[in-house]
């Protein structure tokens, strides 16, 4: 197969054409180029610096397909690894996440310490090896770069990448006002949640920017909340969305917008208010005093930050923290966590658990009518006689180049920005998606 | 009804609430449980342990309360949810029944569950498995679920699971 970028991305700005191409969903090439391009050649998230507190503990995931091991040391230094044994390949670090002083290999007992120094190999000196065998590192294969973010965590498997700043950019400002919702830092709600959908993990990347599907994939949902607020009772939860009506139809004036990144992050955003639905609400003042109204207001702002390519941190209903893990072109598996600052009340805390139970879980009342429709489009793609997918044209006028007024509040310098009513729901900001994944997938295709 | 709870009064109202989860009767589904009923399904914390404090940590599903029930029929059955429309066929099969404690009008119930489910729309079917608390209650001269916590042991969900297949 001879595939071209331009087959697949039809990016023409000044005709005001941006068309994608569904094989870009389906097809089994583009996929392995994918993995070995965005997953496993270049900056990838891989967890929060909490989820491995103390000395000796560590949690483990992946980058693409290749299983990482984070691993904190003895004096505290965090470490990113190839969670694979050197002998014979075994992964070595089997739980989610746990504490080892030493990690032993299960299959031939090859040790190794928690900054990744061979420990053992067993039987060494009976071994019989050779001087080339010893010239050899024995210890874990360290990730060639790995960064900490304001305790977020990211690793490339390749050492050929911008430093992590350069590669956050600006978005990182919009990691900072999670990060700054509490002194004490953050940390992950116990008990996480994974669940699969039978659909291309993109339909994921787009989803969590997409304001034009709440209303029709979510009715259901808007009911059940529209029917507690007619009768409230201590047996319900208050929802986030009651207070705000940026999303609805007969909305008037600036209810949010987007804001676009270089290298394929994505913010889309709705005004909440600082309204005490929102379990950030105990500290609304301390965090004006702190960090200034404006920075104080985006908190509480709804926030749907994707940093490319599988990191999302959604603040709109509750808080979620996703992680995108493509596992073929049609199946994707995502772990995510409710985030929360820490120190929190108890009363704020139940409350931010409870809205995110029934609106986030795949147990819940949103997210099935999300990952279904993605599993739609996924049938859907194999209608390659209408190849050009139309779902990149809305705000194509509206979007402007750099901020607002709103980004100023908070000095952020996006590239590129939508200010919206409620009816607008940009599509624009899925260009940003695109174009980073073109510029980054040409070397595996012709341009 | 007996003064205390038998395993053959427990055994009737787990298997008939099975039975009308799995033809649809809902209405009288809810009314197997107490307006204060307490419906949790635990997530798990770690590899080996569920959460335990719903307060603290996060569950797949907790409600206190019986019109949160009435609210997830209504999404179900509203012809407003992609994800439930058709509604998935279903049988759960509640074996392993024991009475763990039993005195005046209250009883402790445990049992194992597996529920099968077929996705009509997608064509796949999925099993799911766990195990079953129950606190029944004497209400009306009939015994009523007032808690129930479910434990699911495969909780790597397949796109969706409802209070349908649990």
């Amino acid at each position: 197969m001879s595939l071209k970028i331009s087959d697949l991305i039809d990016d023409r700005p000044e005709e005001g054409v941006f068309r994608v191409n569904r094989a870009i969903f389906t097809d089994a090439a583009v996929f392995e180029a994918e993995m070995r391009t965005l997953f496993e050649g270049g900056w990838i998230f891989l967890g929060l610096e909490s989820q491995a507190p103390g000395p000796h503990d560590y949690f483990t995931t992946f980058a693409g397909r290749v299983p990482v091991l984070v691993q904190r040391d003895e004096a505290g230094t965090l470490r990113g690894f190839l969670n694979s044994c050197p002998h014979k390949g075994a992964r070595i670090a089997q739980l989610r996440q746990g504490t080892a002083r030493l990690h032993v290999c299960p299959y031939h007992s090859w040790s190794f310490d928690s900054a990744g120094r061979n420990k053992a190999v067993k039987w060494k000196a009976a071994g019989c090896y050779s001087q080339s065998f010893d010239r050899d590192d024995h210890g874990l294969a360290p990730l060639p770069r790995f960064a900490n973010h304001r305790g977020f965590l990211f690793g490339s498997l390749v050492a050929d990448v911008p430093p992590l700043a350069d590669y956050l950019g600006e978005a990182g400002k919009l990691l900072d006002l999670v990060a700054d919702q509490s002194d004490e830092g953050l940390e992950l709600v116990p008990g996480q949640v994974t669940f699969t959908f039978e659909a291309n993990w993109k339909l994921q990347l787009e989803n969590c920017s997409d304001a034009y599907h709440f209303t029709s994939a979510h009715p259901s949902y808007i009911r059940v909340l529209e029917r507690r607020q007619q009768d409230m009772s201590e047996s319900v939860v208050a929802s986030v969305w009651e207070n705000s009506d940026y999303w609805k139809e007969d909305t008037k004036g600036v209810g949010g917008g987007s804001f676009t990144f270089a290298h394929g992050h994505v913010l889309n955003w709705g005004v909440f208010g600082v309204t005490p639905a929102i379990p950030l609400y105990e500290r609304a003042g301390e965090l004006a005093e702190r960090h200034g109204e404006g920075k104080r207001d985006w908190m509480f702002n709804m926030r749907n930050l994707t940093i490319f390519p599988n990191l999302q941190v959604a603040e709109n209903a509750s808080s979620q923290l996703r992680v995108i893990r493509p596992l073929t072109p049609g199946l994707t598996e995502m772990r995510t966590w409710c985030i929360a600052p820490k120190g929190e009340s108890a009363a704020a805390r139940r409350q931010r658990i409870r809205q995110y139970e029934d609106f986030f879980n795949p147990t819940g009342m949103a997210t099935p009518d999300d990952t279904i429709s993605y599993e739609n489009c996924q049938i859907g793609y194999a209608a390659t006689a209408a190849p050009w997918l139309q779902g990149y044209a809305r705000g194509m006028t509206a979007s402007a180049a750099g901020g607002n007024r709103f980004a100023d509040r908070i000095d952020l310098y996006p590239e590129r920005s939508v200010l919206a009513d409620s009816q607008l729901c940009d599509e624009t900001l899925y260009h940003s998606y695109y174009r980073a994944w073109a510029q980054r997938m040409a070397g595996a295709f012709g341009a | 009804m007996s003064a205390v709870l038998t395993i053959r009064e427990a055994e009737e109202l787990l298997y008939r609430e099975a039975l009308l989860i799995d033809s649809g009767r809902f209405a009288e589904w809810l009314e197997l449980f107490t307006p204060d009923a307490e419906f949790w399904m635990p997530a798990w914390r770690d590899e080996t342990t569920p959460t335990e404090d719903p307060e603290r940590e996060l569950s797949l599903i907790y409600y206190k309360g019986r019109r949160n029930l009435e609210d997830r029929v209504m999404r179900l059955t509203s012809g407003l949810s992609t994800a439930s429309s058709p509604l998935p066929r279903t049988v759960h099969q509640v074996t392993n029944v024991l009475v763990t404690s039993a005195g005046g009008d209250t009883g402790e119930v445990s049992a194992a569950f597996t529920c099968h489910r077929f996705d009509v729309r997608m064509d796949r079917t999925h099993c799911f498995f766990g195990r079953y608390e129950y606190r029944l209650v004497q209400a009306g001269g009939l015994w009523r679920i007032a808690r129930k916590k479910i434990l699911l042991l495969n909780d790597t969900v397949p796109t969706v699971l409802d209070i349908t297949a649990i």
